[in-house]
């Protein structure tokens, strides 16, 4: 057996990916240990959404490897749905269930992937339902709830899989400012668990306060990383500088 | 975000208000059209006055219980075969939906073929062929099923088409959620897209059943007692050839009227369920 505790939870070896003659993807190299938050920054386009989305293969790659807990990525099948169904995913635009109640949407994976009883499903949903802060919103549906409440509703839904990492593709980006705090309260709680994290964000403030390591993204190449504070004061590269100065005096 | 659009603030999104200027321009259309339809129908009456359309002997036999009786026979047959044929397309179109959205390739393209043919088939010539050419071959049937296969393989290509519609209209976020907590395709699409999809489709499958409605009428060729055989069957015996076919459009009318406000009622309600009071969202 190999010891989990040195294998990385997610690796990405020489990952490139082509939409036509775009090189969205240029020769990534990243890996994430257990335990740690990884947030990815960058400006729009730049293919940090595309990124996160390869890891649970949402995007395919033209060359290079990922491999999870040391294990290739599987490409199709039972093998790919076992993989995805450890890892969870929070996307920009919620994407809970819409025909289906609050609860359902959480019974969902546990019910249909891990054959959990129905009954001990929705008694774990309404534990992780709490802990997000919707409980009472179980019974409705998703377009009765608010953007903040939706989005911690797909948190929770990515819980009840028990995810070895989760995902999160720019998580507050659809939201009202208002709601962005409660979201990311939930996602700091996470973090501070253990969980270990690949977050696409443009949340400094989130990024400097809970990543363990920072990565910067421009025109599909990863330019700069390193701990938040060294790179949120020192960045070492130009297009970083310009990035942070751009975003500055918000 | 993912849910279909309401039919009310579609309208909305559809019209402006109209200012004072298009209101009073609505206003002359509305009184020149009102006067037009007016002259039409009077012409019309006008006409049946003169050509002896009116006479009592045209109408009469309308109030005797055995006429009613009979047409409600044709009607029971009308629907019979409607209702046969709408549950039976609706299988049918599903099973070549799922065949025609396959990943497997050669399975799709053969739904493809399948559902382009009869879609593009008039289904007076698929009656033809089960009522003139089946029975050559030793293929015999009732007169019920000559009418129902054909109406039913036809509206199936529709259906299958409306379905995947339906099913494509499904934001991809939904499949992209299901996939990342593991599961498949085939399960995807049975507990996720296609409930939504059928919310969306259902005012385009109940315009299908309105078609499948009018399609019984062809059910003259293989003699199957319709409405329409026997408003036939009641013209020669009372030399009425107008006033039998002006009842009998009313009925139509009503029946598809009566289908149309079903959809739209349907459509509301699966709606609501899926939109819930956007409104009234709690903070």
């Amino acid at each position: 057996m190999t010891d989990t505790a040195q294998t990385p939870v997610i690796q990405l070896k020489d990952v490139n990916k082509h939409y036509g003659p775009l090189h969205v993807l240029k020769d990534i190299n990243l890996t994430v240990d257990k335990g740690e938050v990884l947030v990815i920054i960058g400006p729009s386009g730049s293919g940090k959404s595309t990124l996160c989305r390869t890891i649970n293969r949402l995007e395919t790659i033209d060359s290079g490897q990922i491999l999870i807990e040391g294990r290739p990525l599987p490409q199709e099948g039972k093998a790919l749905a076992e993989v995805r169904a450890e890892i969870g995913m929070v996307f920009q635009s919620f994407n809970l269930f819409a025909h289906r109640t609050i609860l359902d949407n959480v019974t969902m994976g546990p019910v249909e992937v891990l054959k959990t009883p129905k009954q001990q499903a929705q008694d774990e949903a309404l534990v992780l339902l709490d802990r997000v802060g919707v409980k009472e919103q179980a019974a409705k549906v998703p377009a009765q709830l608010s953007g903040g409440q939706q989005q911690r509703v797909a948190i929770a839904r990515s819980l009840a899989m028990h995810p070895k990492a989760m995902l999160f593709d720019e998580p507050t980006s659809a939201l009202d400012p208002e709601m962005i705090n409660e979201v990311l309260d939930v996602m700091v709680g996470l973090a501070r668990d253990g969980m270990t994290m690949v977050v696409v964000t443009h949340e400094m403030g989130f990024a400097r306060r809970v990543a363990d390591r920072v990565v910067f993204m421009a025109d599909g190449a990863i330019i700069e990383e390193g701990a938040p504070e060294e790179f949120f004061t020192h960045p070492k590269t130009k297009r970083a500088q310009e990035f942070l100065d751009s975003i500055k005096g918000h | 975000m993912s849910a279909p659009v309401d039919v009310m603030s579609m309208r909305d999104a559809l019209y402006e208000e109209p200012g004072p200027h298009t209101l009073r321009r609505i206003r002359i259309f509305t009184g020149v059209s009102l006067v037009l339809v007016a002259a039409l129908v009077g012409l019309v009456i006008h006409r049946f006055c003169v050509t002896g359309q009116l006479d009592p002997k045209y109408w009469s036999f309308f109030l005797k219980g055995t006429t009613w009786a009979f047409l409600g026979r044709g009607f029971l047959g009308t629907i019979g075969v409607a209702v046969t044929a709408g549950v039976l397309a609706l299988l049918l179109g599903m099973v070549f939906m799922f065949g025609r959205i396959s990943t497997h390739r050669p399975l799709a393209m053969v739904s493809r073929v399948v559902i382009d043919f009869f879609r593009g088939i008039p289904s007076l010539l698929l009656i033809y062929f089960f009522f003139l050419v089946l029975p050559q071959y030793g293929v015999k049937m009732t007169s019920f099923w000559m009418i129902c296969l054909p109406v039913t393989l036809t509206a199936s290509g529709v259906i299958a088409e409306v379905l995947r519609a339906g099913v494509n209209a499904v934001p991809k976020g939904q499949w992209e959620a299901a996939y990342s907590l593991g599961m498949r395709r085939t399960r995807i699409l049975l507990k996720i897209v296609l409930p939504q999809a059928m919310r969306i489709v259902i005012p385009s499958l109940i315009s299908q059943l309105v078609v499948v409605v009018k399609d019984t009428t062809l059910g003259y060729v293989v003699s199957y007692p319709d409405m329409l055989q026997n408003a036939r069957v009641l013209i020669t015996n009372y030399d009425a050839l107008v006033s039998v076919y002006f009842v009998i459009a009313i009925i139509y009318i009503l029946v598809n009227y009566a289908i149309n406000e079903l959809s739209v009622r349907l459509a509301r309600q699966s709606g609501t369920r899926v939109i819930g009071r956007t409104n009234e969202n709690p903070v």
